[in-house]
């Protein structure tokens, strides 16, 4: 056991949540620090959303305990949820009723909110608030979501999926945010099925697998271990299995004169060795988590 | 108790409510207005007692009869039951089912509070039919000539909406103890239309007589309001079911996990 820091604002202990069958989450230990933006990865069904609701205290643990800001999941949750902002995944509300009825609400469950806060961040995302929220598109929904999430100006942020539906320049605006409530000391805990959705405002992230923490690191460092892919396009026919035998070298794909060569840690090998064909392009392709999973899952003893 | 989630309940079923009244006072003034001309000609008939107690006892021969089995067998706890039930499923079930629970929940509010605002905005849904109902039957019979007292119209409201209290309380136990929706609905119906039934065939068969003193309907209408007024052992007997049911909704959803 490792002492909890006096920074952990949110921090599981052996959290599980047995839903038979294999499913749900097992033995969770996890602490997200003040000011983090904390990025919680896996596929569907890996217990991200599970995780999120014990620490809201939707549903309750199997075994283990979870703490938020030195509070109690279970015993104290109503004090949590006064200092939390929630997302759920998938999130609707009262499909009838306006954007602004709706925040109307969920800020007197609150007990009131500054107004100034919940305008700008509708100014912000350019919310829709007088129409019948079943009226919104996917993403002017999440957009209404992630005001009611942020309105109370909340010191911890549960964010399940935020980024989904949003589209590019919402992304941006919504990564600045992050970036501004890091800055003043608030966490954000949230989740994602890609890691191309949060590498760029996460500091740490946490890969679950089947219920259980795969890894805990940083984004650098996952980097240094995930495998690269880069697509080659050469002006002529190459021989593409003459890639294989470099250092570091994963897979080799041959589509007509374009190969893509997965490769793990320094590109120099394939680089050099791209040298000696007159190359047309060279594009990066996006690391994959898929393969992040996969090296620690084939690392991990069965 | 929340009054914002009271409230919003309220926005959510307004309409449906209010429709209701309306329909509800509407057909009872029909009503009235239907029986100078029936309770001369059907009213003289000489109707098979099973069919006449099917049909509430029928005796369409009085103005009493014909608005007891027009509206008070029928008409009357069917629409406040159908109201009661699914304001007191889609409140607690549905919304879980819908998801939006799980956000509400994230919020600071207390699973008692909330299931005890969504049972008042139930109950003021209830008053509301009951309300429609004693007008209605006031118009009603004014319009069929008169004959029935003041007092007994409004024993028979009253009466009513205790009726529809409970009814709504058995969707709200289902609803909030499950996270059902259909499972409330359904078993709330059962309830009502099975104990509709026992009480129109217990008075024909012996052995489920006793039956009859397990359905709420009994001790609605068990009484016959609209002839006699209220029936306060009736009453008390639906106010404490209505109550227990009430806290049973609020302690099984106060220790479950919501539904995912």
């Amino acid at each position: 056991m490792h002492a909890v820091s006096a920074d952990a604002v949110i921090v599981t202990s052996g959290l599980s949540k047995d839903y038979g069958v294999g499913r749900g989450l097992f033995g969770l230990d996890l602490e997200v620090g003040r000011g983090e933006v904390f990025g919680f990865l896996g596929p569907n069904g890996a217990g991200k959303s599970t995780t999120m609701r014990l620490l809201l205290d939707l549903i309750k643990p199997t075994f283990g305990s979870a703490r938020v800001l030195g509070l109690d999941a279970a015993r104290e949750s109503l004090e949590i949820r006064r200092r939390v902002g929630f997302l759920p995944g998938d999130w609707t509300l009262y499909p009838k009723l306006t954007g602004r009825v709706v925040l109307d609400y969920l800020a007197q469950l609150r007990g009131g909110v500054d107004e100034r806060v919940r305008d700008a961040l509708v100014e912000r995302f350019d919310v829709e608030l007088d129409r019948p929220i079943r009226q919104l598109s996917t993403g002017n929904r999440q957009k209404l979501g992630l005001v009611q999430a942020f309105m109370h100006e909340p010191e911890v942020l549960i964010l399940d999926e935020p980024i989904a539906g949003l589209d590019p320049l919402v992304q941006q605006s919504f990564h600045a945010l992050l970036r501004e409530v890091s800055a003043q000391g608030r966490t954000v805990f949230l989740s994602s099925h890609t890691l191309s959705e949060v590498e760029r405002v996460t500091d740490r992230l946490a890969i679950l697998r089947q219920g259980r923490l795969v890894v805990v690191d940083s984004l650098e460092n996952l980097r240094k271990v995930a495998v690269q892919r880069l697509e080659i396009e050469f002006a002529e026919s190459v021989d593409a299995d003459q890639f294989l035998a470099l250092a570091g070298v994963k897979e080799v794909q041959a589509n007509g004169r374009t190969v893509t060569i997965g490769f793990e840690g320094s590109a120099d090998p394939v680089v050099k060795a791209i040298a000696a064909y007159q190359v047309l392009s060279i594009r990066p392709r996006e690391d994959d988590l898929e393969d992040i999973f996969l090296r620690y899952y084939q690392e991990s003893p069965a | 108790m929340s009054w914002p989630a009271t409230r919003i309940t309220l926005r959510l079923r307004r309409t449906g409510t209010l429709s209701a009244a309306v329909g509800l006072i509407a057909v009872m003034a029909a009503v009235g207005a239907l029986f100078p001309a029936v309770g001369h000609t059907i009213g003289k008939l000489n109707v098979p007692a099973g069919v006449a107690n099917l049909l509430g006892g029928a005796d369409y021969g009085t103005i009493t009869g014909w608005f007891r089995s027009e509206i008070a067998e029928i008409y009357g706890p069917l629409v406040i039951a159908a109201l009661a039930i699914t304001s007191a499923a889609a409140a607690t079930a549905g919304e879980e089912e819908d998801r939006i629970l799980a956000l509400v929940l994230a919020h600071p509010i207390r699973r008692s509070r909330l299931v005890a605002a969504k049972a008042a905005a139930i109950a003021l849904i209830v008053f509301v039919i009951a309300f429609a109902v004693w007008v209605g039957l006031i118009v009603g019979v004014a319009v069929g000539g008169g004959g029935i007292t003041f007092v007994h119209m409004t024993a028979l409201a009253v009466q009513l909406g205790f009726f529809g209290l409970a009814s709504g309380a058995v969707a709200l136990a289902l609803g909030a103890g499950t996270g059902r929706r259909s499972l409330a609905v359904g078993g709330a119906a059962a309830v009502a239309i099975l104990g509709w039934l026992i009480n129109s065939f217990a008075p024909l068969v012996t052995a489920i007589t006793w039956l009859k003193y397990l359905t709420l309907f009994y001790y609605y209408a068990g009484y016959d309001p609209l002839a006699r007024g209220i029936g306060f052992p009736g009453l008390t007997v639906l106010g404490l079911v209505t109550l227990a049911l009430t806290a049973t909704a609020i302690i099984t959803f106060e220790r479950r996990d919501l539904r995912a």
